[in-house]
């Protein structure tokens, strides 16, 4: 499988995108929609299916298709290819607040076992699948559903997620309690597990729910601080046009007086 | 040299990388030799480690072993893991049995639980069929369990609502005419009471708790009072049969089912609107000729009007028109027809008195409808 060794910046803070720099004749992947800007020479070419050029055949396409159908992703994937003759870069941005983080398949064994959307762009040759959860709990209970994504090849590949994202390392046999939901990937040689949270008590006055995933070395794992769909419960909840409660305006007396006071009295 | 075959790995343990560090395994006789690139980095006796079903779906084969109080771990890739079973000692080989059981009945546990859950999912929908297939008879126990009450404020909104939709005629010769024929038709009944709306359709129609509502178009169209007063029969044996009801609780239900099943809760609103468009099943239709025949003979009335009058609408040539509205709720097809003469045929002669009602003066009075 021929890859191609792309070079990258990240650019931002919380809101993220990077830009990968392709030699001539070289090409990216991306995730339909998450292209940002391009250069010129840069040709975009949108093909069915996943772009990694093994598959053969209409069947093999229709196949990718239908898997990329079942992640969530869109049936069609954008290869960027350099058709020019200096190295030219294209930009992908992440689409809500989070990091972007590089990886290098090659590094990991090959393959990475990540949440489903969580896949920004990669090195043409990377190839995108999907992934069944086979325990019932963990698709249940385990805040990443029954399809996850599998990314295959030994190429860079760009994968995001919502807040910080944080890698552990996890030893032969070191566990790690995680929230349900902040699974963002992980080595396939890592067990994906459930916990029942324990005390009745704290599983309904905990706030934590009632399970934790349960990750079990060895092998490299990424965590979400943030997942998205947390948040977009923050912002409805606190929005007085979807029903929630505008508390943080408050009232005259809070929001005006007090926080004008406040406010002014500090850049004096 | 004999060559001997060699398996991809990863190592995870001291002196590896934090992703696993690639090793080749080779089996020589009873020792596992494992390579980085060139370096043999150890080499372990078969009975030495401890093999599991590890990783991402238990997909993977880990080779456990302590060095020094320190755990080390090969894995291996599912297909990689298939041909060293096949090649190791049966020192090892025995001990990798209980590993692909593992394997195995995850595998199984995931096929059930997706049949399961699938079984799941589609209960709903099964539940959905069998109330549609079954919508007639839940209706009828539905309805009648519907309190008097509850039908008169639905006779009361169908009344709102054509108040608010047209005007109602309250005085001149066409409401008296209606007030007169509906006294007769009504034989000291209190609940039923008769409204007419200034409507150019030829329609007219009853609600839940026995209210009446005649449009203009039908008074236009019919040649004498006997006819409306047919009509009217009809419609108020629909309502004492609680057919508008049953139907209405029916399409509610379903939709309503429709709603749960789908999730949208919104739709719920405003079914009762529909009342007046309500088709009701050839049994429904020979059911209240019946029972308005019946009526007509007992305020003595002549009851061929009813008859007269739907084959005259039927009979009338509709140039391009629409049928009249009356006629697409209430279709006088020629077996109704039949069992309409029948019926009529059967009845014993009841003395007739005339309704005494000046009809020309009635149409004069409505006058030409406005277009």
């Amino acid at each position: 499988m021929a890859m191609d060794v792309v070079d990258y910046e990240v650019f931002g803070n919380e809101m993220q995108y990077v830009e990968v720099e392709l030699d001539p004749g070289e090409a990216a992947v991306g995730e339909a929609g998450a292209m940002m800007y391009m250069q010129d020479g840069i040709e975009m070419d949108t093909v069915f299916g996943d772009g990694s050029a093994q598959q053969g055949g209409f069947f093999g396409k229709l196949m990718g298709a239908g898997k990329r159908l079942i992640t969530g992703e869109s049936l069609f994937t954008t290869v960027f290819h350099n058709e020019g003759n200096g190295k030219r870069r294209v930009a992908f941005a992440a689409p809500y607040p989070g990091k972007i983080v590089p990886l290098d398949l090659g590094d990991l064994g090959g393959t990475l076992i990540c949440q489903k959307d969580a896949f920004l762009c990669a090195a043409k040759g990377v190839s995108l699948g999907i992934a069944f959860q086979k325990k019932i709990g963990v698709g249940l209970f385990g805040g990443e559903g029954f399809i996850m994504q599998k990314l295959d090849g030994d190429g860079l590949a760009f994968i995001h997620a919502g807040g910080t994202l944080k890698e552990l390392a996890l030893a032969p046999g070191q566990t790690l309690r995680v929230d349900t939901g902040c699974v963002v990937a992980f080595q396939p040689s890592v067990d994906f597990d459930i916990q029942f949270a324990g005390k009745i008590k704290t599983a309904l006055f905990g706030g934590e729910g009632l399970f934790f995933a349960v990750l079990r070395g060895p092998g490299k794992v990424w965590l979400q601080s943030l997942p998205l769909s947390r948040m977009a419960d923050r912002i409805v909840r606190a929005s007085p046009a979807a029903g929630g409660r505008s508390r943080e305006e408050g009232s005259m007396l809070g929001g005006l007086a007090l926080g004008g006071l406040l406010g002014g009295g500090s850049d004096e | 040299m004999v060559t001997r075959a060699e398996y991809a790995a990863r190592h995870f343990g001291p002196g590896s990388a934090d992703a696993g560090s690639p090793v080749v395994l080779t089996w020589r006789e009873q020792w596992l030799v494992v390579r980085r690139g060139e370096d043999v980095i150890h080499t372990l006796r078969a009975v030495e480690v401890e093999p599991a079903a590890k990783g991402f779906n238990n997909a993977q084969l880990a080779l456990e072993w302590f060095a020094d109080e320190v755990r080390h771990m090969l894995i291996l890739d599912g297909p990689v893991a298939l041909a060293f079973r096949q090649a190791c000692p049966p020192a090892l080989q025995h001990r990798l049995q209980p590993v692909a059981a593992a394997q195995q009945s995850t595998e199984r546990r995931f096929r059930w639980g997706i049949v399961v859950l699938a079984f799941l999912a589609l209960l709903p929908l099964a539940a959905l069929g069998l109330a549609i297939a079954f919508a007639d008879p839940l209706a009828a126990w539905a309805v009648d369990r519907i309190p008097p009450g509850v039908e008169a404020k639905i006779g009361e909104s169908v009344l709102a609502q054509t108040q608010a939709e047209s005007k109602l005629i309250t005085e001149g010769p066409a409401y008296e005419a209606v007030q007169a024929i509906g006294r007769r038709l009504a034989g000291g009944e209190e609940n039923l009471r008769f409204f007419v709306a200034d409507r150019p359709e030829v329609n007219a129609f009853a609600a839940p708790g026995g209210v009446v509502v005649i449009q203009a178009g039908l008074l236009r169209r019919a040649d004498s009072p006997e006819e409306v007063a047919g009509v009217l029969a009809h419609e108020i044996a629909h309502v004492e049969l609680r057919h508008g009801l049953r139907q209405m609780v029916k399409a509610a239900g379903v939709r309503m089912l429709f709603a749960l099943v789908l999730g949208d809760y919104g739709q719920m609103a405003g079914w009762g609107a529909q009342l007046t468009e309500l088709k009701f099943s050839r049994d429904a239709e020979r059911e209240a000729d019946a029972r308005g025949l019946a009526r007509l003979a007992r305020a003595e009335i002549d009851p061929a009007g009813l008859g007269r009058f739907f084959a005259k609408l039927e009979a009338t040539p509709s140039a391009g028109a629409a049928l009249p509205a009356v006629l697409s709720t209430h279709p006088a097809t020629a077996e109704r027809m039949a069992a309409l003469e029948a019926a009529l045929a059967q009845m014993p002669p009841a003395t007739i008195q005339p309704l005494a009602i000046d009809w020309a003066a009635v149409r004069a009075a409505l006058g030409e409808p406005q277009t």
